[in-house]
């Protein structure tokens, strides 16, 4: 009985101890997010005058995404590529820069 | 058992677990060679990305000079407002902060089917994956006397480095009321917004020392990229100055006489005071030697991937690259890197590339308070490289003083970090 259930607590120290090598892994969402660190930095830690993303929380990204695509932010250049991504897609791309080192 | 030693226990399998999970990953691809010829926005982040991707790599990164000029923001270099080391790029950080090794050396010999680069200075690199980011050359004498000694009289400039400063140099020595020619090529060439940023900011030169000057532009082409947006700049700033000639309009350059400093069309004949030629271009030499190129003189890629359809385990990414609708410009370059960087590392570990995502944006100065962009997002959509419909496009037509002031501050705040994402 107790094998089951340290299964889930497993599973979830494999998680935290996987968390700094998930820096590395190249998944299509990591592919996805890594497109934008162009322009804001390599983990969103923007070095010039475009906004960094780093010290941002998701939801805090999550709004301003879905404002750009939707249009009700003002923007130069974000409204245009912003309604190239579904909402689940901008949503991975905020979580994947929330969870950067900071 | 007691809680804490269960908890022990617990963290004990945690721990292992987490340690073989790495130790499986690793164990794959596990100091597999990559090696990557060109220094520049995509051979650069390449190397980066791999080690980001997959630290166990043994990453190997050889361009013909020590440090990169990059052509975005050369224009700039040109008129003064920035200067050279503005534009200069070392590669120290590849290997302090990722652990690329770096060489200076110069690429000759490729074999894929030995898995072999030699160079230059008589090195011999052997690799696993190998990615080709030669960027461009040029076709000489496709005007007619237009070769690489005419180059030295009447510079390109699209190649940054010794080939800006000349240009600038001429910029400097020419009289208040001479003519500049500025030859844009037809499409496909690097950087498609480049010949017009540059008209504008020598035209905001002369109309300051120089206001009796006249800029010429005399194009092989009817339609450029930004055209729009770039026309309504000029007739606001440099209507005095600038003149376009279309191709139809018999604007195209068919040759040239360095010795006597002479720019022909088919019908009209110049005589520039300063003469900037920009050839027909082809991949970087190097894909063409090792029998990277199709007929087009550009290389034929996986549209996910990057890798060469010509080239088992050889990719080809950057202005090199066939990449449908992808312009070729260093932001392409960089966001085609990580992809072909992350379709390497998959492939090493026996995995499934994913999907290409992959993004440019590009910001042009019509003056140093007047900045206009393009930005697309791309994915692949039968069989290529397509951008995604109902996003990107340009800058608005009619915006007010703030927008295009905002949009050139965003142009420098954009070169500052895609220098450090490609190369810190």
């Amino acid at each position: 009985m107790r094998g089951f259930l340290t299964t889930p607590v497993l599973c979830l120290a494999i998680g935290l101890a996987m968390a700094p090598v998930a820096a590395g892994a190249a998944d299509a969402v990591t592919v996805m997010a890594d497109a934008c660190a162009g322009c804001h930095g390599t983990d969103g830690h923007s070095v010039g005058g475009m906004p960094a993303f780093s010290g941002k929380k998701a939801d805090e990204l999550k709004k301003v995404l879905h404002d750009y695509k939707s249009g009700s932010r003002e923007a130069t250049v974000m409204d245009r590529i912003a309604k190239a991504y579904s909402v689940e897609q901008l949503d991975a791309i905020a979580d994947y820069y929330a969870s950067r080192k900071k | 058992m007691s809680n804490i030693s269960r908890r022990t226990f617990n963290g004990l399998l945690g721990a292992a677990g987490a340690l073989t999970l790495a130790g499986g990953l690793s164990a794959c691809s596990s100091g597999a060679r990559v090696v990557v010829v060109g220094g520049g926005f995509g051979g650069a982040t390449a190397a980066k990305y791999l080690k980001r991707y997959d630290p166990s790599l043994d990453v190997t990164l050889i361009d013909a000079q020590p440090t990169h000029f990059t052509c975005p923001f050369s224009n700039t270099v040109l008129v003064g407002m920035n200067d050279m080391a503005y534009i200069e790029r070392k590669f120290d950080k590849l290997t302090s902060m990722h652990g690329v090794k770096v060489f200076t050396d110069m690429v000759t010999a490729i074999d894929p089917a030995t898995k072999v680069v030699k160079t230059a200075g008589g090195k011999t690199f052997e690799y696993d994956r190998l990615i080709v980011s030669p960027g461009i050359d040029f076709k000489w004498n496709a005007i007619e006397g237009y070769d690489a000694a005419a180059a030295e009289i009447m510079p390109h400039a699209w190649k940054a480095g010794p080939q800006t400063v000349l240009l600038k140099k001429q910029l400097e020595a020419m009289p208040n009321g001479g003519l500049v020619v500025i030859a844009p090529p037809g499409n496909p060439f690097r950087c498609p917004p480049g010949p017009y940023e540059r008209a504008s900011l020598i035209a905001g030169y002369l109309k300051k020392h120089k206001p009796k000057s006249k800029l010429l532009i005399l194009d092989a082409k009817d339609a450029f990229a930004k055209d729009k947006l770039f026309k309504e700049g000029w007739e606001k700033m440099y209507d005095d100055i600038i003149e376009w000639v279309p191709a139809a309009k018999n604007g195209k350059v068919t040759k040239v006489n360095a010795k006597d400093g002479t720019v022909e069309t088919d019908f009209e004949k110049y005589k520039p005071a300063v003469a900037n030629i920009i050839p027909p271009q082809t991949a970087g030499q190097i894909a063409i030697t090792a029998g990277l190129t199709d007929k087009s003189g550009f290389c034929p890629v996986d549209p996910n991937t990057f890798e060469s359809t010509l080239a088992k385990n050889v990719y080809v990414i950057g202005d090199a690259a066939i990449a449908g609708d992808m312009p070729k410009s260093g932001y392409s370059a960089s966001s085609q890197a990580k992809v072909c960087a992350a379709a390497i590392v998959a492939t090493l570990k026996g995995e499934k590339p994913v999907p290409l995502s992959a993004i440019n944006t590009c910001y042009s100065l019509v003056a140093a308070d007047y900045g206009i962009s393009v930005a697309a997002v791309f994915a692949v959509k039968d069989g290529k490289i397509s951008a995604i419909p109902g996003s990107g496009g340009v800058s608005p037509m009619g915006a007010n003083y703030q927008f295009r002031k905002k949009e050139a501050d965003f142009a420098t705040g954009w070169y500052q970090s895609i220098c450090q994402d490609s190369w810190a």
